[in-house]
C-alpha cells in the first residue's frame, strides 16, 4: 500500500488504502455504519441504501458508503482531505426513510420469528425506525420457498439485500438462488422452486440480515438471549473451523461459526452446524459388559475391573478414532505402551509415514490457499471432504487460479483441469512437472485421503511430494478425521500400519474409532460417546463425552493446533475420555503422572513442544520421502456420503435427512419438466 | 347445615330470593342432564337457571345456554339440538380445580412423565 489516501470521517483524520469503500475507511476510523447488505465477504449489492453518509463538496445527496470508494472522492479546493460525515442531520433523514420504506412490506411478526434479538433490522430500527406507520395499504404478500430440510423461510420478511444470492452465486458456487421481478414484485426465489444442492447452504442463515432465512432444525426452540455460548472447535472434517456452541441448560441447542481468517473465514459446513441433534441420540451412558453374549449394564468400577483384568499381559493395540482429543490420543499412547502394547491412529488405512511432518501435514498453510496461482488437487473431492477449504479454493479459482485435478471427476462447484482418474496420470504429471516446469507463480497441492489410504498410499504421498517439489509448490495433505493430525503427532503409530499392527493382538483398546472393522477375535474395549459401529463389537464399553462435552486439543488437516472448550456436560455416567484412561491407568496399578487436564497437557507440551503454541502453524522441514512403484488402480475417494462420515452425523435425524435427500437429488425430475 | 348455606352463601343452587321470585313467576321449562332446572317468566321475557349445586356458568351446556340468552326460541327439552357423532359431552371449565389439565411433564401431575434431554443407545 504505498499511496494511502487521508480522509476526514466524523472529525476523525485517517489514512488508508484508496481501493477501500467508505464503509470499510470508516471501520478503520472505528465508526460503525448502518448496512444491510453490505458483507465484507461477499461482492457489493448497494441496494439496501442504509450505509448512506454525507460526502462534503460532493453531490447535494447522500452517497451508498458500501459502493463509493476513498479513490472516488474529490480533495478540497487547495488539496484538503476529502470530508466524510455520517451522524448529520441529512443522514439521519436518510437513514430513517430507507427504514421506513424497508419496514413498509415487512411484516410485524418479531414476537414469533426465530430472528428476534439477534436481527439487524430490529436494532437499527430501534436507532433509525419510526413508531408510526404512514402506510395505508396491505403489505406486500409472498410465498415462502421450499429450500431443503435445513434453511427454513418467510419471504414476507425478505428486504431484498440478495446476501443469500451473493453467498450461493459466489461462494458456496450453487445457482440455484436468485432475484426476480421490480419493484414491489421483486423478490429472491429459487430457480424452479429448487432445494439447495450445497453443503455449505447453511451460512446463508447467519448471513441474512432479518428472519427471512432461519434454521429449520433449530426453529422455535430458544431465543438468542437464553443460550450460554461456547467457542470451540468443529471436529466434522479436518479443517478444525471455528465454532460457537449455544447451549440451554445440558443440550446444545445449534452451533454457528466463529471469524478465523487462517482456517475457515466465516463459514461452517452443514454437517458442523446442523449435527448437534446427534449429540442427543444413540448416546452411551453407562459402562457395559459382555457376559454370556450379551451386554449387560455394569457400574463403572465393575467395568474398569474387567477391561484391566483384560487388558493386563496380554497383547493390546490401541486404536485412535476420528474424533479424539489429542490428549486423549497422548494418555492412551501411554497407557498402553507401558503395556507393551502399540497404538494406531491411521484406522482408514491411510500411508501416513510417522514422524515425517512435511509428509503427514504438508508445508502449506489453508491460507496460502488464497495467493495460489497453481492448485493440484489428488484423489480428492475437496467438496465432500472439506467444503468449507473448497470454498476456499473456489475463492483461489475466482481470482484467476488455475486448479487441475488427478482423480476421479467431480462436480467442485468450479472449472478444473481434469489430468487424469489414475496412478499412472500421476507418474505422467510428475515426469512432466520436473521435466518442464514453468514458473507459475506459487503453487499449491492437496493430497486426499482417498489417494494415499490403499497400499502404495506412500508411493503416491512421494509423487505428490516429487511435483511440490519440482514446481516449488507447498504440499498439503487434506485429512478427513479431526483427530488424525493430533494423534499423528504425538506418536499414536504402530510400526507397519494397522494391517501388521491387528495381527496376533489379544486385546483392542478402540478409542472412538467407529470407520474400522474388527474382525472376530480380539476382545474389544471401546470408549466413545455413541453407539455406533464400535459398540456393536465390543466387550466392554466405557461411555464417554463428545466433543462438545470436553476441553480438548485438536490440531487441523494445516497442522494448527486449536482448543476446544466445554459447552456441556457428558450423558448420564459418561465421563471425560482423559479421566477414563487415568482410572483405567490406576485399576493397571500403573498410575498416570497426571490428576487433571492442566497436568496432562502439561506432560504433553513437554513432550511435543509445538503442541503448546495454540493457533500457530509450525513449519514443517521438508524430507522428500523415497520414489516407489505405484499400482494401477484409479483413485478412490474416501467420502462415500458426506452427511453420514461420523458416529455423531449417523446418529442424527437432520444429516440422515440430507443424506436421502442428497441421493434422491439426481433422479427427481425438474419442474419445468 | 343445607339451609345455612342457602341463607348465606349466593353460589349454591338458589337464594331465598330466586327462590320466593320463582314461585310467584317462573314456569318449569326444562332440566338438563346435570339436574340444572329452567324457568322462564309467563310472557317468555326473563328466562333463568336454578343450579343443582355450585352456580358454575360454565356447567351450562351450549344448547341450553343458546335457549338463556334468547338466542333460540325453543327449549332444548322439547327441539333437542342435532349432535354430530363427533360431539362430546359438554364439561364445565377445571381451570382451578384439581381436574384442571396439566401436560404430560408437569409437576402438577401424578407422575409427570420423565424428561430426557438424550436418547440412550440400547445394545442389541
Amino acid at each position: 500500500m504505498a499511496n494511502l489516501r487521508k480522509l476526514i470521517i466524523d472529525g476523525i483524520e485517517v489514512e488508508v488504502d484508496p481501493a477501500l469503500t467508505l464503509i470499510q475507511a470508516a471501520e478503520v476510523a472505528g465508526i460503525e455504519v448502518p448496512r444491510f447488505c453490505y458483507h465484507e465477504r461477499l461482492s457489493v449489492a448497494g441496494n439496501c441504501r442504509m450505509c448512506l453518509v454525507e460526502v462534503v463538496g460532493g453531490p447535494p445527496k447522500p452517497a451508498a458508503s458500501c459502493a463509493m470508494q476513498v479513490k472516488d472522492l474529490r480533495p478540497g479546493p487547495n488539496g484538503e482531505p476529502a470530508v466524510v460525515k455520517t451522524n448529520t442531520p441529512m443522514v439521519k433523514r436518510a437513514r430513517e426513510g430507507v427504514m421506513e420504506f424497508l419496514l413498509l412490506n415487512h411484516p410485524l411478526d418479531c414476537p414469533i420469528c426465530d430472528q428476534g434479538g439477534e436481527c439487524d433490522l430490529q436494532d437499527q430500527a430501534m436507532a433509525y425506525g419510526v413508531d408510526f406507520s404512514r402506510s395505508r395499504e396491505a403489505k406486500r404478500a409472498s410465498t415462502d420457498l421450499n429450500l431443503g430440510p435445513l434453511v427454513a423461510t418467510a419471504m414476507t420478511r425478505c428486504i431484498s439485500c440478495t446476501r443469500c444470492v451473493r453467498f450461493t452465486s459466489e461462494v458456496a458456487g450453487i445457482t440455484q438462488m436468485g432475484q426476480t421481478g421490480r419493484g414491489e414484485d421483486a423478490e429472491v426465489t429459487s430457480y424452479l422452486g429448487l432445494t439447495l444442492d450445497s453443503n455449505l447452504q447453511g451460512n446463508i442463515i447467519d448471513l441474512c440480515p432479518v428472519g427471512a432465512l432461519t434454521s429449520k432444525p433449530y426453529a422455535f426452540t430458544a431465543r438468542p438471549w437464553e443460550l450460554t455460548k461456547v467457542e470451540s472447535i468443529d471436529v466434522m472434517d479436518g479443517l478444525g473451523a471455528n465454532i460457537r456452541v449455544d447451549v440451554k441448560g445440558r443440550e446444545v441447542m445449534r452451533i454457528v461459526p466463529r471469524n478465523h481468517d487462517g482456517v475457515n473465514e466465516e463459514w461452517i459446513s452443514d454437517k458442523s452446524r446442523f449435527i448437534w441433534d446427534g449429540l442427543r441420540r444413540q448416546r452411551l451412558d453407562t459402562p457395559y459388559v459382555r457376559e454370556a453374549g450379551k451386554l449387560r449394564k455394569a457400574s463403572w468400577a465393575e467395568a474398569l475391573a474387567a477391561a484391566a483384568k483384560a487388558m493386563k499381559g496380554k497383547k493390546v493395540l490401541g486404536l485412535v478414532g476420528d474424533l479424539v482429543q489429542t490428549e486423549a490420543a497422548f494418555a492412551l499412547k501411554a497407557l498402553v505402551e507401558g503395556l507393551g502394547g502399540a497404538v494406531e491412529c491411521r484406522v482408514d488405512g491411510a500411508r501416513l509415514p510417522a514422524g515425517n511432518r512435511s509428509a503427514y501435514v504438508g508445508t502449506a498453510k489453508i491460507e496460502d490457499i488464497d495467493s495460489a496461482k497453481g492448485i493440484l488437487l489428488i484423489g480428492t473431492d475437496p467438496r465432500n471432504e472439506s467444503p468449507v477449504l473448497n470454498a476456499r479454493i473456489r475463492k483461489a479459482w475466482v481470482a484467476g487460479a488455475e486448479v487441475g485435478l488427478i482423480g476421479k471427476a467431480v462436480d467442485l462447484t468450479y472449472a478444473y483441469h481434469h489430468f487424469g482418474t489414475d496412478r499412472a496420470a500421476l507418474l505422467a504429471h510428475a515426469k512432466l512437472a520436473e521435466e518442464a516446469a514453468p514458473d507459475t507463480g506459487p503453487g499449491i497441492v492437496i493430497v486426499g485421503q482417498g489417494a494415499i489410504n490403499e497400499a502404495d498410499g506412500e508411493a503416491v504421498l512421494a509423487q505428490a511430494m516429487r511435483i511440490a517439489a519440482a514446481r516449488k509448490a507447498k504440499l498439503l495433505v487434506l485429512h478427513t478425521a479431526a483427530g488424525r493430525v493430533g494423534a499423528m503427532d504425538v506418536g499414536a503409530t504402530a510400526e507397519g500400519g494397522l494391517i501388521e499392527a491387528t495381527k496376533g493382538v489379544e486385546v483392542i483398546y478402540n478409542l472412538g474409532a467407529d470407520e474400522v472393522e474388527i474382525a472376530r477375535g480380539p476382545l474389544v474395549i471401546y470408549q466413545g460417546s455413541h453407539g455406533d459401529r464400535g459398540a456393536m463389537r465390543a466387550d466392554i464399553i466405557l461411555p464417554a463425552a463428545a466433543y462438545t462435552e470436553e476441553d480438548g486439543l485438536f490440531v487441523n488437516t494445516e497442522g494448527r493446533p486449536q482448543l476446544a472448550y466445554r459447552a456441556g456436560f457428558a450423558p448420564g455416567a459418561a465421563k471425560e475420555n482423559w479421566a477414563i484412561l487415568r482410572a483405567l491407568s490406576a485399576e493397571l496399578g500403573a498410575k498416570q503422572p497426571w490428576d487433571s487436564l492442566t497436568g496432562l497437557r502439561r506432560a504433553l507440551v513437554a513432550a511435543h513442544p509445538h503442541l503448546g503454541e495454540i493457533d500457530a502453524v509450525a513449519e514443517n522441514g521438508w524430507q522428500a520421502l523415497p520414489l516407489r512403484d505405484l499400482g494401477k488402480a484409479d483413485f478412490r475417494l474416501v467420502v462415500k456420503d458426506f452427511y453420514l462420515t461420523n458416529p455423531i452425523a449417523r446418529a442424527s435425524t437432520v444429516m440422515a435427512e440430507c443424506s436421502a435427500l442428497a441421493a434422491s437429488r439426481g433422479s427427481q425430475p425438474m419442474a419445468a419438466e | 347445615m343445607k339451609f345455612l348455606l342457602r341463607l348465606l352463601t349466593w353460589w349454591n343452587g338458589q337464594t331465598l330470593g330466586t327462590q320466593v321470585y320463582t314461585w310467584r313467576k317462573g314456569v318449569r321449562v326444562g332440566e338438563d342432564v346435570e339436574g340444572n332446572i329452567y324457568y322462564r317468566t309467563r310472557d317468555d321475557k326473563r328466562r333463568w337457571v336454578i343450579y343443582n349445586g355450585v352456580c358454575e356458568p360454565s356447567r351450562i351446556s351450549a344448547d341450553w345456554n343458546g335457549w338463556l340468552h334468547h338466542t333460540y326460541a325453543d327449549a332444548p327439552s322439547d327441539v333437542p339440538m342435532p349432535r354430530k357423532g363427533w360431539e362430546l359431552p359438554h364439561q364445565a371449565n377445571l381451570s382451578g380445580t384439581p381436574g384442571a389439565y396439566a401436560p404430560a411433564g408437569s409437576l402438577r401431575r401424578a407422575a409427570p412423565v420423565e424428561r430426557r434431554d438424550y436418547e440412550a443407545w440400547q445394545p442389541e
